[in-house]
């Protein structure tokens, strides 16, 4: 079965694409047979990033059941190891991938045969994009330290937790629940996850036991990317222990990556940047996240019965 | 797990463990005041701003009541009857906490109650008390209601008792996903009825407890 990495982050620029392009890249250069998939579909790519200005086939292939296997849409980039399934020439968004699809998606994508996955997921939080991220118990969030951004990867940190907790209830009980809040605690009192943790633990509180074990089985990172020099280098530990404490899911800080405009440079050549300019900062700080990656042999894979 | 950070005690609060020096609980503070500020990168959008002033002021507090040696072993105590700290060697602790700073070492201020015989004279004479305490089920309003009438400020009971306010709060409010074990809860309410001079109290918080369990909690 193969490690899955999501990468997601709130904000629209935040490098989610360029993470995914160049861990795949360093993943598969330390011999894991790695394939990168591109989840922005309407916005898509992440090709263009691994040398593969025309992808022939892709993602929508399959949703469109012109490509019946998934793993029949993969197709190779000029780099040893490094396979990707393109989001190219689809015109919708993942947003509006109804649920019968979602569900056979992330099933087909758990049964890849790869070492190493990684899910270029698009901003935003719509439901589809939460579930792709939820697909392991290891996605990334990835932000720049400016509020912008940062408030974007708390709202689907937020969301996420949120959906988590949606995730332990069917939807009739849920229903219940909201209802059963909204007496208790008032209006919008069901909109806090908080909120909702709290009365779960009032009125279910077998069901509360069940939610923290689930919850404390998810081991999020975070990485701060395009970190200038003046920046507070700390700022990402600080973020994952206040996460912890107030929200109680594990974000652990998976590095700083430094902001260089070799990267700006390397992506108008169409080239690699870990390749072009091997020796940077950045291309330094992305190798030591791809360890972690690369490295990981822990728990995986938390497809459950979404 | 996700404790309310009102739920916190002063040391989780601030990050620190219970035996932290005073230059750590100033290091812990000064960081704690720096990730909750209102500019603050790391809580941007994280928190509203009530939300905000709540955890800053609670900070405060914690800050304050750590950093005064008087105020602290108070406080430690009240932990260690909570169950949430065990009494370890007391003596290195408290050299420790003596630290190489020179620790403010402030009066700890006093309020005081109205005396007990007026205490007494107001409950024999007021309806509203006399018909609460005959109720069958007694509910947190109920003794709210009790201490109101007697003109009695929570915090007075919080200090006379060193039950935090915000667990006065929650007995009062009924909130009861918000109180603790039983067993803690009956030695809080005992102080409380002791404190409002409610008689018999054994009795008293033996109704008060029933109620409880009728309720859900408890
Ligand atoms: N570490 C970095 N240093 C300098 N520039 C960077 C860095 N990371 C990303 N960039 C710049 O940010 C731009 C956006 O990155 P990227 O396309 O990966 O974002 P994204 O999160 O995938 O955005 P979208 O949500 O629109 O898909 C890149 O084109 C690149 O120029
Ligand atoms: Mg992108």
């Amino acid at each position: 079965m193969a490690f899955v990495w999501p990468i997601g982050g709130g904000k629209g620029g935040s490098g989610k694409s360029f993470l995914t392009s160049s861990l795949g890249r360093l993943s598969a250069k330390a011999g894991k047979k790695t394939l990168i998939i591109d989840l922005d579909l309407g916005a898509a790519n992440l090709h263009t990033l691994v040398g593969v200005p025309y992808p022939e086939k892709g993602f929508s292939d399959f949703l469109q059941k012109r490509i019946p296997l998934l793993e029949d849409t993969v197709i190779k980039t000029p780099f040893e190891n490094l396979f990707l399934i393109s989001g190219a020439r689809d015109n919708f968004d993942i947003a509006n991938l109804p649920y019968a699809q979602k569900m056979k998606t992330l099933r087909a994508i758990a049964k890849l045969d790869y070492d190493r996955i990684l899910l270029d997921l698009g901003a935003g939080t719509s439901f589809n994009t939460l579930d792709f991220f939820l697909i392991s118990q290891n996605g990334i969030f990835i932000t720049t330290p400016e509020p912008t951004s940062i408030e974007n990867v708390y709202r689907l940190i937020r969301s996420i937790y949120f959906r988590l907790i949606r995730y332990c209830f069917t939807a009739p009980e849920f229903k219940s629940l909201g209802e059963e809040i909204e007496n208790r605690f008032g209006e919008g009192a069901a909109n806090r996850p908080d909120t909702i943790m709290n009365a779960v633990a009032l009125l279910h509180p077998d069901r509360y036991e069940k939610l923290q074990d689930e919850l404390a089985s998810f081991r999020f990172k975070l990485v701060i990317n395009q970190m200038r020099r003046y920046d507070n280098a700390s700022l990402g530990p600080q973020i994952g222990r206040m996460v912890e404490k107030h929200l109680g899911l594990h974000l652990e800080f998976a590095g700083n990556v430094a902001y260089d405009d070799h990267v700006h440079d390397a992506i108008c050549q169409q080239a690699s940047f870990v390749d072009r300019y091997p020796y940077t900062k950045t291309a330094l700080d992305l190798k030591e996240l791809s360890r972690q990656i690369v490295e990981h042999a822990g728990r995986q894979l938390s497809l459950r019965d979404i | 797990m996700p404790k309310n950070f009102e739920r916190m005690n002063y040391y989780e609060m601030l990050d620190i463990g219970p035996a932290a020096a005073a230059f750590e609980i100033r290091h812990a503070y000064n960081a704690a005041r720096q990730i909750y500020a209102s500019g603050s990168l790391v809580s941007y959008s994280f928190f509203s701003g009530e939300e905000r002033e709540k955890i800053l002021s609670l900070i405060e507090t914690a800050y304050q009541t750590l950093i005064n040696e008087g105020t602290r072993k108070q406080y430690n105590e009240e932990l260690v009857r909570r169950g949430e700290l065990e009494v370890k060697d007391d003596a290195s602790a408290a050299k420790k906490t003596m630290g190489i700073f020179d620790i403010k070492r402030g009066p700890c201020t006093m309020v005081t109650l109205p005396g007990r015989d007026v205490l007494k004279d107001k409950i024999e004479r007021s309806e509203t008390i006399g018909t609460i305490l005959q109720q069958e089920d007694i509910y947190g309003a109920d003794l709210k209601k009790i201490r109101t009438e007697l003109g009695v400020e929570l915090e007075h009971i919080a200090q006379m008792t060193k039950i935090r306010v915000d667990y006065l709060k929650h007995i009062e409010e009924d909130a009861i996903g918000f109180l603790p074990a039983p067993v803690f809860l009956k030695g809080f309410l005992k102080s409380y009825l002791k404190c409002l001079c409610l008689e018999p109290v054994e009795e008293i918080s033996g109704r008060y407890m029933g109620t409880v369990a009728r309720s859900g909690g408890g």
